[in-house]
């Protein structure tokens, strides 16, 4: 079947009334999550995984895939009105989001990045539908050595992306690897680490450690830097009748940008462990080098927003690339995405697409209406997100308490693993605090049984010889564009970081 | 603090090591990888980059100085979110929730008795109808049944 008749095919599966309806409230509550600052998509998606159990697999997946690119929309809205970030893909759009609102453009630039992320989105899916079977036909060449040096390219990735921390993010990665470990070992049959307990022969389940670490311990650092103190005093007031629209220059002088910001996010968000942080971060500095004016950058330049926000909505639909044709996650919010596919039995990889068709398609349908679902929601319902950066987070904050702990015990009715959840939610707290990485962790504990398993079966072809990555060709090149990438992306992140500091101070 | 919490990486990445070593065989018998293969490896890794970080931790010194009203809240919040865990052995799920929000609300949200009166009794009715009525899905039971729900 071809593309246009696979895409259709998708269509007539995610337009259904109830499919629709999950899309939509998925639109909504990812808005939310991502209005919520310190709150973000992974922290949205597992606790709100187990919501999703009693529903019909292809409706869930789709609810939770739009509530992971539609944390991207809401996260801009505080940038812009607040100048805080509702989650670290927006921290780019704050150096130019909010001078622009200071300077009384609030309304269009809530316009303009609500069609930047919509045309990220779009132009990103685009790019999912002719390249991820593609993807899956390459990989499809992929063995045990590659799928190692797949994971090991995500966590070092993610982990040279932390900067001056990078110890620490490996730290954490290995904490993760060795939770992974946990269980019964499926090759030899042995027990490890499980002292006898029948709760962990099957392993440290994955959700309350997600839950725990992205939810509490998210929201115990908030209390920790005073977020409930701070009311939302200092939001920028906007003019919902006169000058809401943006002008015809805004349109046609970031139309470019928006071409540039969506290429890039995408290819970004396709580098495992790289992300849509450094996508908006990396967009944002190259537009300003190739602006006739960069000085303009960070006094309100609509470039500034449009190019970051177009590349991490783009980054985002890249993310699902390996997602679902490698079966490896590139991020903690698309690792908790993998957690959901498991849990409805189903293994993301290179046959994935071949052999749930209906699934995989009618996700990346979805992807489409849910991006226009987005746009409207983000442009006509700006005043309901508003009220929500109004709720005090004194109030959120025992709230989340108690959906993630119910969220929790509803996955298995398990008190242990509550228990289990509140432990990760200390954790994740300090690590926090002190400069480790919750999101390297999470990362680690799914890839870990993946690699451990890939690296024994490595070995055991190669009859011990770890020069077995060398003599394969596709491994070669998994190892040139990761070194490539560990030398080239914080040089580029540190770039663009500079690039945003350099403006704010200007300003 | 900060080397309180390394301290504690430590440990954990000792005893997770010893246990490799000691319990897990790094072949098996046919000569295959075997089961403490990857977690020894693992396990050294984060010993030896646990150290150096403690290293660099003790010759920083002591940048981080504890600001207590920081802590409190935190404290607080951490301190009444584990009694939470412990009622919803005891009550189940409608009730702690309302004990928790009751009491929390009342520290976190001082001197509005109205509206944190409506949001205790509001949100666990929304939370409970949500989990068991529409998700079908369960709520923790308690050791002491005060509500038949």
């Amino acid at each position: 079947m071809d593309i246009f008749g696979d895409l259709l095919m998708g269509l007539s599966i995610a337009i259904t009334p109830i499919n629709l309806l999950y899309l939509l409230v998925g639109a909504m509550v990812g808005m939310v999550v991502g209005v919520i600052p310190g709150f973000g998509p992974s922290a949205g998606l597992a606790i709100l995984l187990p919501v999703t159990f009693g529903m019909d697999p292809t409706g869930a997946i789709m609810m939770l895939a739009a509530i992971y690119y539609g944390a991207m929309y809401g996260g801009t809205i505080t940038s812009i009105l607040l100048n805080t970030p509702g989650e670290s893909a927006t921290v780019a759009s704050t150096f130019d989001g909010y001078p622009l609102a200071k300077k009384g453009r609030a309304g269009p630039a809530l316009v303009m990045q609500a069609v930047a992320s919509f045309v990220g989105g779009t132009v990103g899916v685009i790019l999912i539908t002719i390249l991820a079977p593609m993807f899956a036909q390459v990989s499809r060449s992929f063995g045990p050595p590659e799928y190692f040096l797949l994971a090991m390219m995500g966590m070092l990735t993610l982990v040279v992306m932390i900067g001056n921390h990078w110890k620490l993010g490996l730290i954490s990665a290995l904490i993760g690897f060795a939770l992974g470990t946990v269980g019964v070992d499926l090759e030899s049959g042995q027990g490890r680490y499980t002292f006898g307990s029948a709760e962990l022969i099957g392993g440290i389940y994955f959700i309350p450690i997600a839950i725990g670490l992205f939810g509490l311990g998210e929201l115990f650092y908030s209390f920790y830097v005073g977020m409930h103190r701070s009311g939302s005093g200092g939001i920028v007031q906007y003019d919902k009748e006169a000058e809401f629209w943006p002008s015809a220059h805004d349109w046609l002088s970031t139309r470019m940008t928006m071409v540039r910001g969506s290429i890039l996010g995408f290819v970004v968000g396709v580098i495992p462990g790289a992300g849509a942080t450094i996508a908006s971060l990396m967009a944002y500095s190259t537009e300003r080098s190739m602006s006739k004016t960069p000085e303009k950058f960070g006094t309100g330049e609509m470039a500034g927003l449009v190019a970051p926000e177009t590349a991490n909505n783009a980054a985002s639909s890249g993310a699902m690339i390996p997602l679902l044709t490698l079966g490896i996650p590139g991020s903690a919010s698309t690792a908790v995405l993998l957690a959901a596919f498991m849990l409805w039995g189903l293994r993301p990889g290179p046959l994935f697409m071949e052999q749930n068709p209906e699934l995989a398609w009618g996700l990346i349908a979805s992807m489409y209406l849910g991006n226009m679902i987005l746009l409207a929601v983000s442009i006509f319902a700006i005043p309901l997100f508003v009220q929500i950066i109004k709720v005090p987070y004194r109030l959120l904050g025992p709230v989340i308490v108690v959906i993630c702990a119910l969220g929790t015990f509803s996955v298995h009715a398990s008190f242990i693993e509550t228990y289990l959840m509140f432990a990760a939610g200390i954790v994740g707290f300090f690590m926090r605090l002190y400069g480790f990485s919750p999101a390297a962790l999470v990362l680690a504990l799914v890839l870990g049984p993946l690699a451990e398993e890939a690296l024994r079966q490595t070995l055991t072809i190669s009859r011990g010889s770890g020069m077995i990555f060398l003599e394969r060709p596709a491994s070669r090149w998994i190892i040139a564009v990761t070194i490539m990438l560990v030398i080239v992306l914080p040089l580029m992140s540190r770039f663009g970081k500079s690039a945003g500091e350099a403006e704010k101070a200007g300003t | 603090m900060r080397i309180a919490f390394l301290l504690a990486v430590l440990a954990g990445g000792v005893f997770y090591t010893y246990v490799a070593f000691v319990d897990l065989n790094f072949l098996t018998r046919t000569g295959r990888l075997g089961p403490g293969f990857f977690p020894r490896n693992v396990g050294v890794l984060i010993v030896l980059l646990t150290i150096w970080a403690l290293v660099d931790a003790l010759r920083a010194g002591r940048q981080d100085q504890p600001d207590a009203g920081r802590w409190r809240d935190v404290i607080v919040l951490i301190g009444l979110a584990l009694c939470f865990a412990v009622a919803l052995r005891l009550f189940g799920g409608f009730v702690a929730t309302v004990i928790y929000l009751a009491v929390t609300l009342s520290v976190l949200n001082r001197g509005k008795f109205v509206q944190n009166a409506l949001l205790s009794i509001l949100v666990p009715t929304a939370v409970y109808l949500l989990f068991d009525r529409v998700l079908n899905a369960s709520m923790p039971p308690g050791l002491i049944n005060i509500l038949p729900i």
